[in-house]
């Protein structure tokens, strides 16, 4: 199921009217079976990838938990890590690696080919298989008590509102917030609707209408000229932003209705002043989960530094391969880690590492250059193969007198946009439903007004499923 | 409690801001949306109110060989049976009872339609129809013509409220079904789905005369196949719901529904496939013929009225027909139409192929290309003339199967018009095109000038075109006259005679 349709906008008041109508021993009962049936609208087969991969974490964090010895629940977390990593691999990276070996193979002139499976690939299978594993992790390393209640276990690896797309929760934060009595509270509620109402904004009007434009640029560059093409890297940097922006903050108010409060997501990542600041900022969770789970256990900074450099590296590529099974997203990895020990030494060798206030020249002026950089990191993860990279790189510095086709930007688009833009530059460092709150409840219905209006009337009406849903 | 106020009465206001939202979005927007994600209605608007019949239709009812004489529609064709009736048609390609129900309720009731008639296409009751990728566009153009008010009708398109599955989701929907649905042959069958049956085609193939395996007829025949291999279920189908809804609309309306179930090419695929298949295809009309029956409706049995020659697409399954396929199938309507409309019935002046003179002073458009050269500036004889300029560079054009001209009179063909020019024009031409899958195509220009110098005057041309030996199975001769200047030449009374020699 998809948030921005029909079958949420029932789906969702339905399931909170019952949370709240229901005792509380049976919540998670209901939240269960809402958060699997919310799944199989998707594909009904696939709830059961799910379900395998909670019994065996559910197994090995029992076990380990009973074990003292870390040597002794060593097999376990083995048992966890090979089943999560493993189903990852089957469903995400299997033809991505044949497909490699393959070629290998081809130019040896070997005529051996291992043969391609024809799956769908499972929706949020890189989030729930990352969620569960942090917890086998956690009960390995001592510092979560493995859970005894397989339901609330089962709800934690797959409660709905983040369950496809995140945001990445550890054990300790959801399920201490699952188990608890929520009382309904007119606060939650507004602020709840509030994230909803600005995540269905940004991805219906904003995302879903950027995604057109930008498709057909990235469809056949050689027509475009330079500008339309470097307009629709830009784009594109919206686009992404906008859409899994928007998925993560109507999942957060979808739980915060319930009493339940996700992490957030993202904050104003374009403000970013440089690119470490910029991981700060986006997509929180992974990040977070990497710098926690890869990072530190190899390390972190307190090692050498070519050792550093090392590390620095790995977190990037693995980044990138958890975004897909493609070396597109590996060159997009990469090259963060390449522009970030850029960044990083050059502000160690000059002393650049200034601390500008919010808004002041400074901080614009470096937020521009990161998003500038960030955008054109884009063009990698946005291709759907190196060469398809390489060309938009190609003609947006070569097309400057092609007029073939001509990219035109509705002028509703530019106003939304603007509209976006604006509200993310005056939302740094603050939350959507936080910062309308504040205004006087005049002021506050005219926005409402608006973004419903914007929602119902300007959104793009064709079907662009969430980008993040793939990975 | 103050809670429930407060909630109820934020509410209250969010209720009144959406009918101010739906007031300006029927004022301001409304109507840019319907044009841009709707365009059908223009279609549903255009049908007259005094319109006596309306025929829906899909693809098969305006698709033409470019080899036919008469282009018309099959709806343009019922025409000729009843002249006193107006007959419209909405024909949408790929459409289905679904679209058809949606379309019909957005017909003004004060319409005076009293028949309406629509396709009733064997290949939609089958999955690989049902669950086509195309039904997201279609379905996604439909959103906005709900019986709900335009606001809510935009919320349902923003908000995906139609089929949005993405194309291997339907894949898989598609294999689903065939292989869930299980054949039930009255005798031993080898295969259970039509996925076994598939497979085993594609396995053993089709055989040419020299015993290989013909991989183009095996891939045509796992196709037919595909498209025609189930058993339709009414209790489960959803096409039949669909057309139950259809039903449920006409009662309520008063129109009296008429169904024309579409000609398959059941002669191919009795040669591809063999009986089996054939027992399938028969044994669908069978079920939906007594289905709609039961309930009243009348349904024009045309699945084997038109021969595999009539098909457009030789490659494929589609129910696209030549001309001669069209004709029959307004025919066999007509018949059924006459029940109803005895008195305005008149058995049409059906084109004579065995004719070999043709004649046109501009009032003859059946079966001529071209027509909107058409003009009443300066005319010979009539009211019309074909005017030629820097817009129009062809004339009204003669496009004709020579292969429904009797082989004696295919040897040569006289040619004589009426020209009038302002100024002497030395480059129009007078073409004759002969071309054909087994011919080597041929172009002939002839001056107008070697023989017209007049200017300002109507003057006679007449030109003597013997066809090549070689041409003589040409599948179409078009004659025209190609002014490529850009000065204003005008032709009438196009008279074209094939001879014996």
């Amino acid at each position: 199921m998809l948030f921005n349709t029909i079958d949420f906008v029932f789906f969702l008041p339905i399931v909170i009217i019952l949370y709240y109508a229901l005792p509380h021993k049976y919540r998670w009962v209901l939240l269960l079976i809402a958060s699997y049936y919310f799944y199989m609208c998707w594909k009904v087969e696939y709830i059961f990838l799910i379900i395998f991969s909670t019994l065996i974490d559910y197994f090995s964090g029992i076990q380990m938990g009973k074990k003292k010895d870390k040597k002794k629940r060593l097999p376990y977390l083995i048992l966890s890590l090979l089943t999560n990593l493993g189903l990852l691999f089957t469903f995400k990276y299997f033809n991505f690696f044949s497909d490699s070996i393959n070629f290998a193979f081809q130019k040896i002139n070997l005529a051996y080919q291992i043969p391609l499976i024809n799956v769908l690939l499972p929706v949020g299978i890189s989030f729930y298989t990352f969620q569960t594993l942090s917890y086998s992790i956690d009960v390995y390393l001592g510092k979560q008590k493995a859970e005894k209640h397989l339901g609330y276990f089962a709800l934690y690896v797959s409660f709905f509102p983040q369950l496809v797309a995140g945001p990445i929760e550890r054990f300790s934060r959801l399920t201490p917030q699952l188990k608890a009595k929520h009382q309904f509270t007119y606060n939650n509620l507004a602020n709840g609707l509030r994230l909803i109402l600005y995540g269905l904004f940004i991805k219906m009007v904003i995302a879903d209408n950027l995604s057109g434009l930008v498709d057909q640029v990235y469809k056949s560059p050689e027509t475009y000229n330079s500008i339309d093409i470097i307009t629709a890297v830009f784009l594109y940097s919206f686009q992404i932003y906008s859409d899994f922006y928007g998925y993560s903050i109507i999942a957060i108010g979808s739980a915060l209705i319930m009493g339940i409060k996700i992490m957030d997501n993202f904050q104003t990542p374009y403000l970013s002043k440089n690119i470490a600041e910029f991981w700060q900022r986006w997509h929180i969770s992974l990040s977070t989960w990497f710098r926690d789970y890869l990072y530190y256990p190899m390390g972190g900074n307190r090692v050498e530094y070519a050792r550093w450099i090392f590390n620095i590296f790995v977190v990037f590529i693995v980044s990138g391969i958890w975004h897909g099974a493609n070396w597109t997203f590996i060159i997009w990895g990469a090259l963060y880690g390449v522009v970030y020990l850029a960044e990083k030494i050059t502000n160690d060798t000059f002393g650049l590492q200034k601390s500008y206030p919010a808004y002041s020249f400074g901080h614009l002026f470096l937020a521009l250059k990161t998003f500038i950089f960030v955008s054109l990191i884009w063009i990698f993860f946005r291709s759907q193969s190196f060469m398809e990279a390489i060309d938009i790189f190609k003609y947006m510095g070569s097309n400057f007198h092609i007029n073939i086709d001509h990219l035109v930007i509705p002028k509703v688009t530019w106003i939304m946009l603007s509209i976006f833009i604006l509200s993310d530059i005056l939302l740094y460092n603050k939350r959507f439903d936080s910062w309308i709150g504040s205004f006087p409840f005049p002021i506050r219905w005219v926005i409402y007004s608006l973004l419903i209006f914007f929602i119902l009337i300007f959104s793009g009406v064709e079907n662009f499923p969430f980008i993040y849903f793939q990975f | 409690m103050n809670i429930a106020i407060k909630i109820l009465s934020k509410l209250a206001l969010l209720v009144a801001l959406l009918t101010l939202m739906n007031f300006v979005y029927v004022q301001f927007f409304f109507e840019k949306d319907l044009q841009k994600q709707s365009k059908v209605i223009n279609k549903v608007r255009a049908i007259p109110m005094d319109t006596d019949i309306l025929y829906m239709g899909e693809s098969s009812n305006t698709t033409f060989s470019k080899y036919d004489f008469d282009k018309r529609s099959i709806s343009g064709m019922l025409q000729d049976y009843f002249p006193s009736l107006k007959i419209h048609d909405i024909t949408k390609p790929a459409s289905h009872a679904g679209i058809y129900t949606i379309l019909l309720d957005n017909l003004p009731e004060a319409s005076e339609i009293k028949t309406v008639i629509v396709t009733l296409n064997l290949r939609s009751f089958n999955a690989d129809w049902i669950y086509s990728k195309l039904e997201t566009s279609l379905q996604k153009s439909m959103v906005l013509l709900r019986d709900y008010p335009p606001l809510v009708n935009r919320f349902q398109l923003s908000f995906k409220d139609y089929d949005i599955k993405i194309k291997k989701q339907r894949t898989a929907q598609i294999r689903e079904k065939w292989a869930e649905d299980k054949f039930s042959f009255p005798y031993s069958f080898p295969y259970n789905n039509v996925i076994e049956w598939d497979y085993a085609m594609a396995t053993k193939g089709v055989k040419n005369h020299k015993g290989e395996i013909d991989y183009k007829a095996t891939e045509l025949a796992c196709h037919f196949i595909k498209s025609y291999a189930f058993q339709i279920d009414t209790s489960h189908n959803i096409r039949i719901k669909e057309f139950d809804k259809l039903i449920a609309l006409s009662k309520k309306r008063g129109w009296d529904l008429v169904m024309n179930l579409m000609a398959e090419n059941t002669e191919k695929a009795e040669k591809l496939v063999g009986d089996d298949l054939l027992y399938l295809m028969n044994e669908n009309r069978k079920i939906l013929i007594a289905y709609f029956n039961h309930k009243g409706i009348k349904v024009v049995d045309n699945l084997n009225a038109v021969a595999d020659k009539q098909f457009i697409d030789q490659n494929w399954t589609t129910e696209h027909y030549a001309e001669i396929g069209r004709r029959i199938i307004a025919n066999n309507m007509a018949t059924e139409l006459k029940k109803s409309y005895p008195s305005q019935y008149q058995a049409p002046h059906l084109l004579d192929y065995s004719k070999v003179f043709f004649e046109n002073n501009g009032e003859q458009k059946n079966g001529w290309d071209q027509t909107q050269t058409l003009s009443n500036e300066i005319v010979f004889s009539g009211e019309l003339a074909s005017k030629t300029d820097k817009e129009n560079k062809y004339s009204l054009t003669f496009s004709y199967p020579l292969r429904n001209i009797n082989t004696q009179f295919t040897h040569g063909i006289d040619i004589d018009f009426q020209v009038f020019q302002t100024i002497p024009n030395d480059s129009v031409k007078l073409v004759i095109e002969l071309t054909g899958k087994y011919i080597e195509n041929i172009w002939h220009g002839e001056m107008i000038s070697s023989q017209i110098t007049e200017t300002k005057t109507w003057t006679p041309f007449h030109y003597h075109f013997k066809i090549p030996q070689k041409a003589i199975f040409a599948d179409l001769v078009k004659i025209y006259i190609y002014n490529p200047s850009i000065n204003t030449v005008y032709f009438d009374d196009i008279k074209i005679r094939f001879k014996k020699e």
